[in-house]
């Protein structure tokens, strides 16, 4: 099956006919998802900052990061879950949609940043735990992760009016 | 004044033709609208479950709102302003709009709760103030969920 015909057949799934076809499923999943990615923005915006220097209610980053992290995995699973019931209600014309392509896009290199993060200086965060401001590494991982979900949030709004 | 003469006469301002002129300019104040709203949810989310003891409890609850209420209320004047620059793009899609006031409702609620219940529980809790302190932040963080579902009808509910 080619990708077209996939996205076809997703559009025509029941669930996404319910979510498409019936009046309140769409509104609600909508509410879901930016309740989602409010919380994953503000939850992830508080820790890049810390890595920016800006203090937060711990003194070192591994602890706020232990505090505040699970509520941000937590919420973008849900984001996911709503944005992708969202997606199959329409599949071919958000696959096709510019912004929306772009968002995914913004949100795969996050990830990859993230993971670069985690996987290098993090890896020796028991150096500069309470260090203020934090090593150059961890800011430039910092800001390119706040820049990135500023990012995700402007073309996630955008998509709405392209469609 | 009703709503409808008070939407008539903000349509035919500078301001909403030069904001609906632009189409960009309608996406962007939603964007930042977005983003402030997510610096409300993050800071009141790691405030009212500090206060509901789930997270970091050994921190003390003084520390934890003297870091996030400044943010929170910056975010709020963000939302006050751009909220404002939509209300006169559009303003007829919300002065008359039910989710539109009942979202204003909540909003001044949750202030209200923020500024003059909560002010008084951040000094060191009592036992007997423990148990109110948490309903209420608890009753905070539902509310806040509920504005953004407000926010969200808008565009659906008239």
């Amino acid at each position: 099956m080619n990708l077209e015909a996939w996205l076809e057949y997703l559009r025509n799934t029941t669930i996404a006919v319910a979510i498409s076809q019936g009046s309140i499923a769409f509104p609600i999943l909508e509410c879901i998802h930016v309740v989602a990615i409010a919380t994953v923005v503000g939850t992830i915006t508080i820790v890049d900052l810390r890595l920016l220097g800006y203090r937060s209610h711990r003194r070192g980053v591994r602890q706020l990061i232990e505090d505040i992290l699970p509520f941000t995995w937590g919420a973008f699973v849900l984001a996911l879950i709503a944005g992708s019931l969202l997606f199959i209600s329409n599949a071919p014309k958000y696959a096709h949609n510019e912004q929306f392509q772009l968002k995914l896009l913004l949100i795969v290199i996050a990830a990859i940043n993230m993971g670069i993060f985690h996987l290098t200086i993090y890896r020796r965060v028991a150096e500069w735990d309470e260090r203020l401001p934090p090593p150059a590494a961890a800011r430039i991982a910092g800001a390119t992760s706040l820049g990135l979900w500023l990012g995700v949030v402007f073309l996630g709004r955008w998509v709405g009016f392209t469609l | 004044m009703d709503m409808h003469a008070l939407g008539e006469w903000i349509y035919g301002t500078a301001l909403s033709g030069a904001l609906r002129e632009y189409a960009w300019a309608v996406p962007v104040v939603q964007s930042i609208h977005i983003i402030a709203i997510a610096v409300v949810v993050g800071s009141a989310l790691v405030t009212e479950l500090r206060i509901a003891g789930i997270v970091a409890p050994d921190e003390s609850m003084s520390v934890v709102a003297r870091r996030y209420l400044p943010w929170m209320w910056r975010a709020l004047a963000v939302l006050l302003v751009t909220g404002l620059l939509m209300i006169i793009a559009e303003p007829d899609r919300t002065l008359n709009n039910v989710p539109f006031w009942i979202k204003m409702a909540l909003v001044v609620t949750a202030v209200l709760i923020s500024v003059v219940l909560r002010r008084p529980l951040l000094q060191p809790l009592s036992e007997s103030g423990q148990g109110p302190a948490r309903s209420l932040a608890w009753i905070l963080l539902a509310l806040w969920v509920a504005v953004i579902f407000c926010g969200r009808f808008i565009a659906y509910i008239n």
